[in-house]
C-alpha cells in the first residue's frame, strides 16, 4: 500500500471525529479536511471538483431559495392552524393531524424548515388546551425523519443518493413512500399510546382550538398565489422527469429564478439567506470521499462487507439498513451517506449485486436510523434547542427511552418491507 | 435669522441626573424602576460601569417567547393567559439576561453632531455619556438633541 492510503485513511478519520466531537464547525473540519486531500497531493484539484455533486448542492439551493420565500406568506402555518381546528380540539385527534402535517410536510420540504416552521405552531396548540408541549416536540422531531424518508427531496440523503445513482423523484415515491407510511403510522400509534394520559384537555379550552380562524395566518395573498403556482411547477417537473429528463437542480433553479421573477423581491437577500454552511459541508464531504475512493479505501471496505455476508443479497441488505440505521443514530447522516454512495456502488461492480434493494436500505437506515438519538440528524438538534431555550428541555436519555424502541420498531418494519418487496 | 456659529458639546446638553438599574436586577425591580421614574429607558451600571441599556422594549421582546418572535403568523393563535403566564415565568430573571448589550457611550468633551450621528447610524434611543476612566457621568437622549436643534432655530421652549 503505498503512503497516500494510510494518509487519507487517516485524514478521514480525523475528520469524522472532529465533526462529531462538535469542537469545531463541520463545515469548517469537512472543508479544512477536503483541502487537506489536495494539498498533500492525495487527489488533484480537478478530481476533487469532479467528486462535487452539483445537481445536490443545486436542488438543495434551489429549494431553500423557494422555501425561503414561500414561508413568509404563512400558507404553512395556515394548513397546520387548520388541522388543529379540523381535530375538534380534542388532544388526542389534534396531535395525530398535526403529526401527519408534519410527516407530509417534511416529505417535501427540507427536515429542518419543517420542524421550524411546526415547532411554533406546537408550542401554540399546547398553551391553548394547556398541556405539555413536550410530546408534541417528541413527535415532531420523529415524524419529521420518517415523513422525509418518502421523496427525493424529503431528506438530505436521498437527495445525494438519488443524484448519485440517477434514481428519479418518482422512484424514489414508489419505492419509499409506502414504508415512509406506514412507519409515520405506526410511529404516532406507539407515540399516541405512551402519551395518551397527557393528551387531555378541558371542554373550554378545546372550544378555544376549535374557534380558530386560520385564515389569519395568511399575511400575504398574492405571495401565497405566486407560492403555490411555484411550488406546483417544481412538482409538476419532479413527476413529469421521464419525459423532460431534466434534472433535480434544474427544476429546483429553475423554480428559484421562477419565485425571484414573479415576486420581483431583492435577491441578495434571499441569497443570503440559503444555508450555505449547509451546502460548503456538502462540499468538503465530497472532496473527503473522493480521497478515499481515489486510494482504493471504499473498494477494501466493500470486499469486506461482501466477504462478511458472503455475497449474499439478503444478507448485503440487511447489513447496510440496520449498519445505516445504528451510524446514523450517532453520527449526522449525512456524512455517512455520502461515504456509502461509492460503497455501495462498488458493490454492484464487485459482486453483481442488483443495486435497487441496496439504495432504499441505505436511505431508510440513515433516515429513520437519524431519530434514535437527540443528535442522529439535524431537526433533532433544532428541536432540543427550541425546547431548551423555552424551558422545557428534554433531556438525553429521556429522549433515548422514548426513541429507541419507536426506532427499533420502525427498522423492524423497514426490515419486512424490503424482504417482502425485493428479497424474496 | 442668524445661526450660531459655536460648536455643541454633549456636556452642555446631557442630562446628569441618571436612573441605574443593577445588572443583577430583577425583570420586576426593573419594571418598578421604569414605573417610578416615569421613564422608558434605563442605564445598566454596576460601581459607575455600564454594562448595558434597558429600554421598555427590551421587556416586551423578554416577555414575547422566541418561537413566536420569528413567526408572525401565529399571533392571532396563541393562548390569551400566555400574557400572565410569561410574566410569571420571567419575573425573577435577572436584567443582564435581556438587556441590550454593546452599548455605544460618548464622552462629554464629545460633540452633539457625534451624537446625533451615533443616535441614527445605531437607531437608538440615548447613548451613556462617561468620563476618562469609563465611568457613567450622564446621559443623552433624541429629545436632548431636539432641544440642542430648538435652541440653534432660536426657537421658544
Amino acid at each position: 500500500m503505498e503512503p497516500t492510503f494510510y494518509i487519507s485513511i487517516l485524514l478521514f478519520i480525523a475528520t469524522y471525529a472532529l465533526i462529531i466531537s462538535e469542537k469545531i464547525h463541520r463545515t469548517v473540519v469537512a472543508l479544512a479536511g477536503a483541502i487537506l486531500m489536495i494539498s498533500l497531493g492525495i487527489i488533484t484539484q480537478e478530481q476533487a471538483i469532479e467528486g462535487v455533486d452539483f445537481n445536490t448542492l443545486g436542488l438543495l439551493i434551489g429549494m431553500m431559495i423557494v422555501v425561503g420565500i414561500a414561508k413568509d406568506c404563512g400558507m404553512f402555518q395556515y394548513v397546520a392552524i387548520w388541522a388543529s381546528k379540523m381535530g375538534k380540539g380534542k388532544p388526542i385527534f389534534i396531535y395525530i393531524l398535526l403529526g401527519l402535517i408534519v410527516a407530509i410536510f417534511s416529505a417535501f420540504l427540507d427536515n429542518v424548515t419543517t420542524v421550524l416552521l411546526m415547532v411554533p405552531v406546537t408550542f401554540v396548540v399546547a398553551n391553548n388546551l394547556k398541556i405539555d408541549p413536550k410530546p408534541f416536540l417528541i413527535g415532531t422531531i420523529l415524524l419529521s425523519n420518517t415523513g422525509g424518508t418518502a421523496t427525493l427531496i424529503g431528506d438530505p440523503p436521498n437527495i445525494l443518493i438519488g443524484s448519485a445513482a440517477n434514481i428519479s423523484f418518482n422512484e424514489f415515491l414508489i419505492n419509499l413512500a409506502p414504508i415512509s407510511l406506514l412507519v409515520s403510522l405506526v410511529t404516532l400509534g406507539l407515540l399516541v399510546l405512551i402519551y395518551r394520559k397527557k393528551l387531555v384537555a378541558t371542554p373550554e379550552d378545546q372550544r378555544t382550538v376549535s374557534n380558530f380562524n386560520p385564515r389569519e395566518a395568511i399575511s400575504d395573498v398574492p405571495l401565497l398565489k405566486k407560492s403555490l403556482f411555484v411550488l406546483s411547477i417544481i412538482l409538476l417537473g419532479f413527476f413529469t422527469h421521464s419525459v423532460t429528463h431534466l434534472e433535480g437542480a434544474t427544476i429546483a433553479l429553475g423554480g428559484a429564478a421562477l419565485m425571484l421573477l414573479l415576486t420581483m423581491h431583492d435577491p441578495e437577500h434571499h441569497l443570503k439567506n440559503v444555508e450555505w454552511t449547509t451546502i460548503f459541508f456538502f462540499i468538503g464531504l465530497f472532496i473527503l470521499v473522493v480521497g478515499l475512493e481515489h486510494v482504493g479505501v471504499i473498494k477494501l471496505l466493500a470486499i469486506k462487507l461482501l466477504e462478511l455476508t458472503q455475497g449474499n443479497m439478503t444478507a448485503t441488505t440487511m447489513v447496510i439498513l440496520w449498519g445505516s440505521g445504528i451510524f446514523s443514530a450517532l453520527i449526522d447522516n449525512i456524512p455517512f451517506v455520502a461515504t456509502m454512495i461509492p460503497l455501495v456502488k462498488e458493490l454492484g461492480t464487485l459482486a453483481g449485486l442488483p443495486l435497487g434493494p441496496l439504495w432504499w436500505a441505505l436511505a431508510l437506515g440513515a433516515d429513520i436510523g437519524g431519530n434514535a438519538t437527540l443528535v442522529g440528524a439535524s431537526a433533532n438538534v433544532v428541536v432540543s434547542g427550541i425546547a431548551t431555550r423555552e424551558g422545557h428541555k428534554i433531556s438525553f436519555t429521556e429522549y433515548l427511552k422514548i426513541a429507541i424502541p419507536i426506532t427499533f420498531v420502525g427498522l423492524i418494519f423497514c426490515s419486512l418491507y424490503l424482504f417482502v418487496r425485493y428479497l424474496i | 435669522m442668524m445661526i450660531k456659529n459655536t460648536v455643541y458639546r454633549v456636556k452642555d446638553w446631557m442630562q446628569t441626573d441618571v436612573i441605574t438599574i443593577s445588572p443583577s436586577a430583577t425583570f420586576t425591580q426593573a419594571v418598578a424602576t421604569m414605573v417610578t421614574g416615569h421613564t422608558n429607558g434605563l442605564v445598566v451600571a454596576e460601581k459607575g460601569i455600564v454594562h448595558g441599556i434597558l429600554s421598555s422594549m427590551d421587556l416586551i421582546r423578554h416577555l414575547v417567547p422566541d418561537y413566536l418572535e420569528e413567526d408572525k403568523h401565529l399571533a392571532a393563535f396563541e393562548s390569551g393567559d400566555q400574557f400572565v403566564t410569561r410574566i410569571s415565568e420571567i419575573k425573577n430573571d435577572s436584567v443582564k439576561k435581556f438587556m441590550t448589550r454593546d452599548v455605544h457611550t460618548i464622552k462629554s468633551s464629545h460633540t452633539l453632531m457625534e451624537a446625533a450621528i451615533l443616535l441614527s447610524e445605531f437607531n437608538i434611543r440615548q447613548i451613556p455619556v462617561v468620563d476618562d476612566a469609563h465611568k457613567l457621568v450622564g446621559y443623552i437622549n433624541r429629545t436632548d438633541i431636539k432641544k440642542a436643534i430648538a435652541d440653534i432655530l432660536e426657537l421658544d421652549a
